[in-house]
């Protein structure tokens, strides 16, 4: 409110009125505000926009053609914080489905792109059964590595041999211990949930009614590169994101004793809703029993295929600095390098990892 | 109206809509970028790779995107400020085509050290506040800052008075080394 006259409340301008002490105070924030300004002055750039967009316009015509992207309806917008939680069930879910009938166990990544009517589709599968933890995630932090390898069961964290310019070198260590997750079928939870919604629930593959699958997840390890503070209290959407996060995990497997995987991803795959594309992507994967798939919000970001460390890995985001990440699976562990930073980074930081 | 058709219109209004995008927002973008970077022509290079990023991801209708294209332009040029060899390159060019416009070389030279000084010590603050000075500076409103960063307009006071610190912090040690 010092500078900007439009973001001052009408109260703030009633005491503001009556009161020399905050008149002073503005008076001198106002200074130290113009004084900054002037610091920052630069002789003003004069465009021109017509060639600009010119310039713009033939630059993209010459560029490889990427997946367009869908628009976002304003409409959706208010479901958009659902939606970015909504990733982390989806993963689990696409992770589950992809499962080799008695084993799952990844030892490569792809990506595969989904949109919100496939979360929205997915996330009615959480209703077709029962999830309960065997052993729940313990995540803690610390800031030495070899107490963060004690928690992870003596994963060590990886080692970043360089930052990029810019990065804080504030590190705080993370582990989390290993969980171990069940998921029971249950075609009458299903068929209560469809009818909850005015819908009839698909007809269960045979045997799959009280059928299990067990997934288990790490332990992991890593390091969180940049000040970490906690959201306030009075305004939780005041997260401050890490500028970046590097992470290895033990592989996630999955296992069940009642169903096949073919029997499982046509069932999933048959859900209402489902795009044709996410369906062709998933029906392109050549062995869906050693592959984590990751799910590529087609909103939100895009994705390459790279080598990193000498096998495959994939890469995320762009080089405008928002957000980079790459992610691959080496060895029987998965790593992530990800944050606030350019994709190429990401990568270079990726190859270096120690 | 078939399904050829319809996509046609709709891949035009979509350029209609991205040019009008362009048109409204270019040189916000550019003055952001230029307020960092301290350099037209660079600001200008940052302010199309921007758009051209923003064309390939996002739908020219979207909300969000004057906040993402001023957030972007900002993180694009803070990046190019932190790489050691575009910054030689950009004073070099700087220095060049200042002491063509300007009659005192002395003060001119005084004029650019400063500013190299100032863009230094931009570099160095977190991408955050450095985010939201160069915003600020180049005319945005408090919310639009608020939007691009993501914050609450309460935030935005506070994120700039801390900033203005920081920076005021970093100048003096620049200069005092």
């Amino acid at each position: 409110m010092v500078d900007d006259p439009d973001a001052r409340s009408g109260a703030d301008a009633a005491h503001l009125e009556g009161c020399p002490e905050c008149q002073a105070q503005l008076k001198a924030v106002g200074e130290d505000a113009r004084s900054i300004a002037s610091l920052l002055a630069v002789p003003e750039a004069r465009v021109d926009v017509g060639r600009a967009f010119e310039r713009v316009v033939n630059n993209r015509k010459s560029q490889p053609a990427l997946v367009r992207f869908p628009i976002l309806r304003p409409s959706a917008r208010p479901f958009t914080l659902a939606f970015v939680a909504a990733v982390a069930a989806v993963a689990l879910v696409v992770v589950a489905f992809t499962f080799a009938g008695l084993f799952y166990n990844p030892t490569t990544v792809k990506t595969v792109p989904v949109t919100v009517a496939d979360m929205q589709a997915l996330s009615q599968l959480a209703d077709y059964g029962t999830l309960t933890w065997t052993n729940e995630p313990q995540l803690q932090a610390t800031t030495s590595a070899a107490d963060a390898s004690t928690l992870a069961g003596g994963l060590k964290p990886p080692v970043v041999s360089k930052l990029p310019d810019g990065v804080s070198t504030t590190v705080t260590y993370g582990a989390m211990s290993e969980a171990v997750a069940t998921f029971t079928f249950s075609a009458e939870k299903a068929a209560a949930s469809a009818a909850a919604h005015g819908k009839t629930a698909l007809k269960m593959p045979a045997g799959m009614d009280g059928a299990t699958l067990t997934i288990t997840v790490g332990p992991a390890v890593g390091e969180i590169y940049g000040e970490l503070k906690q959201p306030s209290s009075s305004d939780p959407s005041q997260i401050n994101l890490p500028q970046l996060v590097v992470a290895k995990s033990v592989s996630p497997t999955a296992r069940s004793t009642q169903v096949s995987v073919t029997d499982l991803e046509n069932f999933i795959l048959a859900q209402p809703g489902i795009s044709k594309e996410l369906k062709a992507a998933i029906n392109a994967i050549g062995d869906p029993s050693t592959t984590l798939i990751i799910p590529v919000p087609v909103e939100y970001a895009t994705s390459t295929q790279i080598t990193v460390q000498g096998v495959d890995g994939v890469a995320l985001g762009d080089n405008t600095g928002v957000g980079g990440g790459v992610v691959w699976v080496k060895d029987g562990h998965v790593y992530v390098v990800a944050g606030s930073i350019k994709r190429d980074d990401a990568i270079t930081i990726a190859n270096n990892l120690k | 109206m078939n399904l050829g058709a319809r996509r046609m219109a709709t891949a035009k209004s979509d350029d209609e809509a991205f040019e009008a995008l362009f048109t409204a927002e270019y040189a916000r973008v550019v003055g952001i970028a230029n307020r960092v970077l301290a350099d037209p022509h660079e600001a200008e290079d940052v302010a199309q790779e921007v758009f051209i990023d923003f064309h390939r991801l996002h739908s020219a209708t979207a909300q969000y995107a004057p906040a993402w294209l001023h957030r972007a332009a900002a993180h694009a040029s803070l990046n190019r400020l932190r790489g050691a060899r575009r910054r030689l390159k950009r004073e070099v060019a700087q220095a060049a085509e200042e002491g063509d416009r300007m009659l005192d070389p002395q003060k001119q030279l005084e004029v650019n050290e400063d500013r190299r000084q100032v863009r230094q010590a931009l570099g160095r603050l977190a991408p955050k506040p450095a985010a939201a000075l160069a915003m600020r500076a180049s005319g945005l409103s408090y919310a639009e800052v608020a939007q691009a960063l993501g914050v609450g307009i309460g935030q935005v006071g506070t994120l700039l008075r801390r900033a203005e610190a920081a920076l005021r912090k970093e100048v003096t040690r620049g200069t005092s080394n």
